[in-house]
């Protein structure tokens, strides 16, 4: 009898530790077309913020991974804005301590997208075409894989960001000597998206073979060479992509069913708040055009409509980044700098800012930096209560919209 | 009893008397005669090369009505550089939305004016109402602008109409443009106009913005068939030298399209480029575009003037704003070719429901070091 009892207990004991080990995450299509996530069995649409909280005076060097103190801080106020997620370009090298962090805020009930770089900002430049570039690649994501997909707050894998744009040579250009033999620049783009898509798919089967639990999603920079990703990259669950698109995103949601019909997390997206047509921080107009954003992806999801494809989204960022404008001068660090970086016309509140430079990269942080006696301490903005508003009751902006 | 019916069939002859009387008088006029009480509005606002430019509101010259019309003579010598002219009736006179003065129109649809050519064959590029100060910052801008054109003028007076079912008229500073273009009467041109004014027409509905196939972007210089301006001048604009009436080897009708970038990076953005726009400098402060929904591609044909010029960018749609674009879509880059050839975006699964930026070009100095002269013809929308 003792015996059949430890038998049971320990198989009730496998069992439980089994399901302490895998908590599935999942996207399911419905008959209308739609894609929703589901987590633990229960739709979730994912309301998230980029997490990269670099403080003034230092550069995106800094280790803010080590910070659990501040960290569980902002998963409080992150938690009460009604944000359910936070998203991770990639995680830090200590892997032991990117779990505390994943821990962290899932203490506050805020799973965490965690992304890969793939070697993106490698020295010299990304050489997707080389095989011992893609191996060390593939060894590093699959570490990471490895370690953290037993982590409950865990969510999805993101792999890459806006790779897509090295491409044109736009950002981190590479090239390889099969793309060298075409002659035009289209064929050459076409040539160096087969190659990086295929090597994406390549990492994604891997991640599978390891981790059932977690979708694998593919980055990218606007629309740019999905087609080719459609091909390329089958074996990816969603496609997590980047739009600065102004107000709201436009006919993209249902372009992609014609591109690439996979589901769709907005994974980055947002609005600066400082003025730099008329000189001034701004906050209003963050607010509304972050409102504006939320109000499309959710109109775009299955709680509004059942063919929605969208999965939810992240705005960029929680914190400002004094770093950003000009990276390579320390002195500026401390410094928030209100020169434009960036145009884009989508912004047109300030788009007559001197050369059209309307984008101001240090400010889109939906949380400031306030300098106080005790030092620099954060001070939410507006965007961050009229998020914290809508995400309370979203058919009370739908109805208004 | 018959008394009383007596009395209530005349008082229903004069109600119907006065009503017949107000339809009448739902009349607003701009001009009918040069001392004519009821006028509104002065033709105050000159645009664009303004010494090309004659205004005579006394005209006797065959008036339509009354003992004068306007005479508008347009010399196209591109005075001012430009190509065009155009004038602006406001209210008060030189108002571009600065001051208080407009009117409230509400309750109109439509204006009405007659107009005539000298010789017949002359153009109206362009015909507007409202429209000063949309989309910018002036503190009275006009509640709405609705334009139409071109109109090409017989000789003999007709009768012209815009359509403003759905328009907000509730304040209207311009009450009137026209828009003369050299492109159109590369003569010059002599005008006339007359009896211009606003009125109601029960039967109008508000205008579809939707479009025949195929739609052109640009045929020929001097064609009615052109849709959308290349007023969008973007980046390094002062390195951009633009002739949309060359007449080196076009690849169809009698003009084409000529862009030299100079890549001198004057403006240090160290890329160029113009979109075709809807209505001209549009960037989605303000409504306007056309419903292109139906066309499959859009195509055009293209060459370099050595060959090898790379053209980052072809696309249509992509303007954000107030009023942004439905959609966009592009091809490139592109490396041109010495011969004419023909290049296609796929518009397939696109919401071509609202477009305001019609075409557009991007290229950069990077890839051109030493510039590049290349030639557009034929931009067309096309439905398979």
């Amino acid at each position: 009898m003792k015996r059949k009892f430890f038998i049971f207990c320990w198989v009730v004991g496998v069992i439980y530790l089994t399901n302490l080990e895998a908590i599935p995450v999942e996207i399911r299509e419905n008959k209308k077309g739609g894609f929703q996530l589901f987590v633990k069995g229960k739709p979730f649409l994912v309301k998230g913020v980029i997490y990269h909280p670099i403080p003034p005076g230092k550069d995106f060097t800094h280790n803010f991974w080590q910070d659990l103190e501040s960290i569980r801080e902002d998963a409080k106020l992150i938690k009460q804005a009604g944000f359910n997620t936070v998203r991770f370009y990639e995680p830090c090298l200590d892997l032991e301590q990117a779990k505390k962090v994943i821990r962290a805020f899932y203490e506050e009930g805020i799973y965490t997208i965690m992304g890969h770089w793939l070697g993106f900002w490698n020295y010299p430049c990304p050489f997707y075409g080389d095989e011992n570039f893609q191996d060390k690649v593939k060894e590093d994501v699959l570490k990471m894989v490895e370690s953290l997909r037993r982590e409950e707050g865990l969510l999805c894998w993101v792999l890459g960001n806006e790779n897509n744009y090295s491409f044109s040579g736009k950002v981190n250009g590479w090239t390889f000597p099969e793309v060298e033999k075409l002659k035009s620049p289209q064929e050459r783009m076409n040539k160096k998206a087969e190659i990086y898509y295929g090597f994406v798919n390549e990492i994604a089967k891997a991640i599978k073979e390891i981790d059932k639990d977690h979708p694998v999603g593919l980055g990218n920079g606007e629309l740019i060479t999905l087609d080719i990703a459609s091909q390329k990259a089958k074996a990816i669950d969603f496609l997590a992509l980047i739009f600065y698109r102004g107000k709201k995103f436009g006919n993209i949601f249902n372009s992609l069913k014609h591109i690439f019909n996979k589901p769709v997390l907005i994974s980055e997206t947002g609005c600066d708040a400082y003025d730099a047509y008329r000189k001034r921080e701004d906050q209003d107009i963050q607010a509304k055009f972050l409102l504006s954003q939320w109000i499309d992806l959710y109109k775009n999801s299955t709680f509004f409509e059942k063919g929605g494809n969208c999965l939810g989204g992240v705005i960029f960022e929680w914190s400002d980044e004094w770093w950003k404008h000009n990276p390579s001068d320390s002195s500026l660090w401390g410094y928030h700098d209100t020169l434009g970086g960036w145009s884009n016309g989508a912004y047109y509140f300030d788009i007559k800012a001197p050369r059209n430079l309307n984008m101001n990269e240090e400010w889109f942080g939906i949380v400031a930096w306030e300098k106080t006696n005790e030092g620099f301490k954060k001070k939410p903005r507006k965007a961050y209560y009229i998020l914290k508003e809508f995400f309370q009751n979203p058919a009370n902006f739908l109805n208004n919209d | 009893m018959r008394k009383y019916l007596g009395l209530l069939l005349i008082l229903g002859l004069v109600g119907l008397g006065v009503s017949g009387y107000s339809q009448e008088e739902k009349r607003f006029d701009i001009y009918t005669d040069k001392t004519s009480p009821s006028n509104h509005y002065a033709p105050s606002g000159w645009m664009g090369d303004y010494g090309d430019i004659g205004l005579d509101d006394q005209s006797m010259e065959e008036p339509f009505s009354g003992a004068t019309c306007i005479k508008i003579t347009y010399s196209a010598k591109r005075t001012g550089g430009k190509g065009w002219v155009g004038i602006y009736w406001q209210s008060p006179p030189n108002n571009w939305g600065n001051r208080k003065g407009g009117f409230d129109l509400t309750g109109f649809n439509k204006l009405v004016f007659r107009a005539r050519g000298a010789q017949g064959g002359e153009v109206i590029s362009k015909v507007k109402v409202g429209g000063i100060g949309v989309g910018t910052e002036v503190a009275y801008p006009d509640s709405g602008e609705k334009e139409a054109g071109p109109i090409q003028l017989t000789s003999d007076w007709q009768e012209y109409s815009i359509n403003l079912a759905g328009v907000d008229l509730s304040y209207i500073s311009g009450g009137l443009c026209i828009i003369l273009t050299a492109d159109h009467n590369p003569q010059g041109a002599v005008i006339y106009l007359d009896d211009i004014y606003f009125t109601f027409d029960p039967n109008l509905e508000p205008e579809s913005k939707r479009v025949e196939f195929p739609f052109y972007v640009y045929a020929d210089a001097t064609s009615l068939d052109n849709h959308y301006i290349p007023s969008g001048w973007m980046g390094d604009a002062q390195d951009i030298k633009f002739n949309q009436n060359c007449k080196d080897n076009p690849y169809s009708g009698s003009s084409c399209i000529k862009v030299v970038y100079t890549a001198k990076v004057s403006q240090g953005a160290r890329w160029a480029g113009i979109y075709w726009q809807n209505p001209a400098n549009n960037w989605g402060s303000r409504d306007g575009g056309y419903d292109l929904t139906g066309a499959t591609k859009l195509t055009f044909w293209a060459r370099g003037e050595k060959g090898g010029e790379r053209i980052e960018e072809f696309k249509m749609g992509g303007i954000m704003g107030e009023y942004s674009d439905s959609d966009s879509a592009g091809i490139g880059p592109v490396v041109l070719t010495p011969e004419w050839k023909k290049y296609a975006i796929d518009l397939r699964g696109k919401d071509l429901s609202y477009i305001i930026g019609g075409f557009c070009w991007s290229t950069n100095a990077d890839v051109n070091p030493e510039g590049a002269v290349f030639y557009l013809d034929e931009i067309k929308y096309e439905k398979d």
